[in-house]
C-alpha cells in the first residue's frame, strides 16, 4: 500500500509542455518522458512551463509564507518537474539557480508545515483530516508515518470501547 | 496525448468503445492507484485492460510499418513501456494482495450474488484457487499430518488473513458527496458525518469509504 518516488515520478512525466522544433522552429506540446527523451537524444529545446520563472515563484513562495495552510502550487507535480528538467535541460531555463533555490524553499517551507500538522494530528486524537492542495510528492512523503501512526491511534481508539482485537495485519 | 501520437495511433474501433485511447489511460492511471492504495481488493477493470492491451498491439503494429529509423518509432516504443508499467503494475499489486488475502477473496468472490461483476478476473480466480489448495497441502505435507490427530485440521476462523479495513487511507474527491458517515456512534462520541466537496484531499479511514471507491466518488492518492 504504499508507492516509491519513482513512481510519483512517473506519473508527473505524464505532464504536457512545450517543445520545439520538431517541423524545425515549431512549439509542440508532448508529455514530459517525451520531451525528456527528445532533449537527451538532442532532437529539441525545451520551454520551460510559464510558472517557472523567478518573480512568478517568488510570489507563490510570498503566498505559502504568509498563509497558515497550504496554497496551490502551480502544478501538482511541481518538484518532480523541476528536477527532471534541472537535471535534463538546465540551459533550456533562464536563471536556472535562482529557479532551483526557490523552489527548493517552496518544498521546504510546505515541508516543515506539514510535519507540524502531523504533529497536531497525531496529539489532538482525529479521526479524519483535509489536506487540500497538497502535492503527491509532499503526501507520499508523509504517507508511511502518518497512515500507520493513525491506524495505532484508531485501534487504541476502538480497544478503550470495546475490548477485542479482530483484524490482523 | 501529444498530436503526433495521436495521427500515428490508430482510432480505438473495438464495438462499444465510445472513448478515446487518452481517456481510457487516465482510467488505468485511477484504477492504478486506487488498486495500489486501498487494502482489499477491489473490481477488476478488465474492459480497461483489455482496451490497452488491445491499443498496445495496434501501436505495435504501427511500429512494424514505420520506416526504419524514424525517431518516432523510439518514442512509440517509450509510449508502449509507459502503458506497460501501468498494466502490469496493476496485475501485480492484485496478485499480491490475492496471494496474502486468498481465503477471504475467494470466500467474498463466492457471496457475490450471479448478476454483480466478478471482484476477479477468471484467470485470477483460477490463480486464487490453485493456490489456496497448494498451500494447504504444502501445510499438511510438511507439519499438519505430523501433529497429533485432533489438531490436524486448519479452522478457517481463525487462520483467515483479512484485511484491515480500517488503515487510514489519503483520498481526493471527484464527486460531491453529503453526508458521509465517517465514525459510528459510540459511549463517548456521537456519530461523526462530513461533507465531501469535489477537488478536497482528506486523509481518512478506507472503511467508510471504501463504496465511494469503486463507484469513483473519490480516488486513492
Amino acid at each position: 500500500m504504499s508507492m516509491d518516488p519513482a513512481e510519483v515520478e512517473f506519473l508527473a512525466e505524464k505532464t504536457m509542455g512545450e517543445i520545439g522544433p520538431f517541423s524545425p522552429s515549431l512549439p509542440v506540446d508532448v508529455p514530459l518522458w517525451m520531451a525528456l527523451n527528445l532533449k537527451q537524444r538532442q532532437k529539441c529545446r525545451i520551454q520551460p512551463p510559464e510558472w517557472m520563472d523567478v518573480e512568478a515563484l517568488e510570489e507563490v513562495k510570498q503566498k505559502e509564507t504568509d498563509d497558515k495552510f497550504f496554497t496551490a502550487m502551480p502544478s501538482n507535480h511541481y518538484m518532480e518537474i523541476t528536477q527532471l528538467l534541472m537535471k535534463y535541460a538546465p540551459e533550456d531555463i533562464p536563471r536556472a539557480d535562482q529557479i532551483r533555490t526557490l523552489i527548493k524553499d517552496i518544498w521546504d517551507l510546505r515541508n516543515a508545515k506539514l510535519r507540524s500538522s502531523i504533529d497536531v494530528f497525531v496529539r489532538s486524537d482525529v479521526t479524519h483530516a483535509k489536506l487540500n492542495h497538497l502535492t503527491p510528492m509532499e503526501i507520499n512523503t508523509a504517507r508511511p508515518f502518518l497512515t500507520r501512526a493513525l491506524d495505532q491511534m484508531h485501534m487504541l481508539r476502538t480497544n478503550t470501547q470495546t475490548g477485542l482485537k479482530q483484524t490482523q495485519e | 496525448m501529444a498530436d503526433l501520437t495521436e495521427e500515428l495511433e490508430d482510432e480505438s474501433s473495438e464495438e462499444g468503445e465510445s472513448m478515446t485511447a487518452a481517456e481510457v489511460l487516465q482510467k488505468l492511471e485511477e484504477a492504478w492507484l486506487n488498486e495500489k492504495f486501498s487494502p482489499d481488493l477491489l473490481e477488476i477493470k478488465n474492459d480497461i485492460v483489455d482496451c490497452m492491451l488491445e491499443q498496445i498491439k495496434e501501436m505495435e503494429e504501427n511500429i512494424r510499418r514505420a520506416k526504419k529509423g524514424d525517431f518516432r518509432v523510439g518514442i512509440h516504443k517509450m509510449e508502449i513501456d509507459r502503458i506497460r508499467y501501468f498494466i502490469s503494475s496493476y496485475l501485480r499489486t492484485r496478485l499480491q494482495k490475492i496471494e496474502k488475502y486468498t481465503a477471504h477473496v475467494l470466500e467474498q468472490e463466492k457471496a457475490r450474488g450471479s448478476d454483480e461483476t466478478p471482484q476477479m478476473s477468471p484467470d485470477e480466480y483460477t490463480f486464487a484457487k490453485e493456490y489456496s489448495e497448494n498451500m494447504e497441502n504444502h501445510f499438511k505435507v510438511l507439519a499438519l499430518r505430523h501433529m497429533p490427530p485432533n489438531l490436524q485440521a486448519l479452522d478457517p476462523k481463525h487462520t483467515v488473513m483479512r484485511p484491515n479495513l480500517d488503515s487510514y487511507v489519503f483520498l481526493r474527491v471527484n464527486e460531491d458527496t453529503a453526508g458521509v458517515l465517517v465514525e459510528e456512534e459510540t459511549a463517548e462520541a456521537g456519530e461523526e458525518v462530513i461533507d465531501l466537496e469535489k477537488g478536497d484531499q482528506l486523509i481518512i479511514r478506507y472503511r467508510p469509504v471504501a463504496t465511494l471507491v469503486e463507484s469513483g466518488a473519490v480516488g486513492l492518492i
